[in-house]
């Protein structure tokens, strides 16, 4: 039973930070209305997974080979891609609330951007559900006995409290102040999506699209990356015990490249208010 | 969520288009089967050569789904009850490199070793 809980709790603890980070976001700006905005992408990522899930069994040769690997891939650097939009997003937002220039949320643009918080929720619940889903199946499957329905229910148990856990650490960011959680929240992202790129450049290196490399290092005697801590170190910050030349990379490049982007603002305009406007600008136009 | 539909086309003509299908080079490479039953694969240690790229057929002959993982090769791989699935396999330097079938960790374990 224990086993089971720690798979699916890793699996789901990701999905579940993702989900938290935008309805957090849809609390703060004020648009608890659109919380279905998030739960029909989730609901829409589960079902996806089971449609994949199930779908796979269909599948033969070519297809079934390098489909799934190639999905997976895909939607991990759709992932990186939308997190880093969102953080961009929110940046530019907390720079407009900061500058006094424009205190209220445009509700036209809020509402636009709706479909971005919906996909990223999508991919979240998306890129490890077809298999948790897979994984509670086969465990209901094989559940003759009752230490099977135990697996089961540590499975399930996993998966709920990976929700509860995602769900208390968004609580606390419920007392900061906009642009504090804006901050915050940004930085999370940062973490998490170069861990999440790190791990499309580990599998794209699994492929066979890149080089296979030696670990760089190893820190699996000091803390494991398929344990509880470990596992959400993971999912959270992107820990990995062994990684490879080019998972070590690609997590500083995306670091460097997402910081110069989400705060190059705060070295590159010191002190004048009036200067940097015209860096600023596009970020308005539209 | 328009784009999806879009992005599974995408993939599904990626997979079309660089899978080793009827294509000449791809006979070339040693193919090296991998069972899965009752939980455990078979033969738990697969023998390679070092340095140059293989094949690995993995069968899956129980009636419940496995993952394939290895975190030495950056593969995690479902394989369905009842299938059999070819992951094309980078060329491999001199050593040891872990995997197990991550529902059922305890008993699905094994190792690559490339000499």
């Amino acid at each position: 039973m224990g086993a089971t809980f720690v798979i699916t709790l890793r699996e789901a603890f990701e999905a579940s930070l993702i989900l938290g980070i935008v309805y957090t976001y849809l609390d703060k700006i004020g648009a608890r209305d659109q919380y279905r905005h998030v739960t029909l992408g989730g609901v829409l990522g589960l079902l996806a997974s089971v449609g994949l899930g199930v779908g796979i069994g269909f599948l033969s040769g070519p297809l079934l080979d390098l489909g799934p690997d190639l999905i997976t891939a895909a939607v991990i650097f759709l992932a990186v891609g939308l997190l880093t939009w969102h953080a961009w997003w929110m940046q530019q937002h907390a720079r407009a609330i900061r500058g006094h220039v424009q205190l209220r949320i445009d509700e036209a643009r809020a509402t636009q951007r709706l479909w971005i918080v919906t996909l990223i929720a999508f991919t979240g619940v998306f890129r490890e559900g077809a298999e948790t889903v897979l994984f509670l199946w086969g465990l209901m499957a094989q559940a003759s006995s009752a230490s099977g329905w135990a697996n089961v229910l540590g499975g399930v148990a996993g998966v709920g409290t990976a929700a509860a856990l995602g769900w208390t650490i968004f609580r606390g960011g419920h007392h900061l102040s906009l642009p504090h959680f804006f901050a915050a929240t940004t930085v999370l992202i940062m973490l998490l999506a170069a861990g999440l790129f790190s791990t499309g450049v580990g599998r794209l290196q699994g492929l066979g699209f890149l080089p296979m490399t030696d670990a760089l290092w190893d820190t699996s005697w000091l803390l494991s990356d398929r344990g509880l801590v470990g596992g959400f170190l993971g999912g959270l910050v992107g820990y990995r015990a062994q990684p490879s030349a080019f998972e070590a990379g690609a997590y500083a490049l995306y670091l460097v490249a997402a910081g110069f982007l989400l705060f190059g603002h705060l070295f590159a305009a010191p002190e004048t208010n009036g200067q940097p406007a015209a860096e600023r600008t596009p970020a308005r136009r539209d | 969520m328009r784009g999806f539909p879009l992005l599974m086309a995408a993939a599904a003509g990626l997979a079309l288009l660089i899978a080793p299908g009827p294509i000449p080079a791809a006979h070339a490479q040693t193919e090296v089967a991998l069972t899965i039953e009752n939980n455990r694969f078979q033969p738990e240690e697969i023998k390679v050569k070092a340095g140059a790229a293989w094949v690995l057929v993995i069968t899956n002959k129980d009636k419940g789904p496995e993952e394939f993982e290895s975190k030495d090769l950056r593969i995690e791989r479902v394989i369905p009850a009842g299938k059999t699935v070819r992951l094309r396999m980078p060329a491999l330097k001199t050593g040891a490199y872990g995997f197990v079938g991550e529902y059922h960790e305890k008993t699905a374990k094994g190792r690559i070793v490339a000499e």
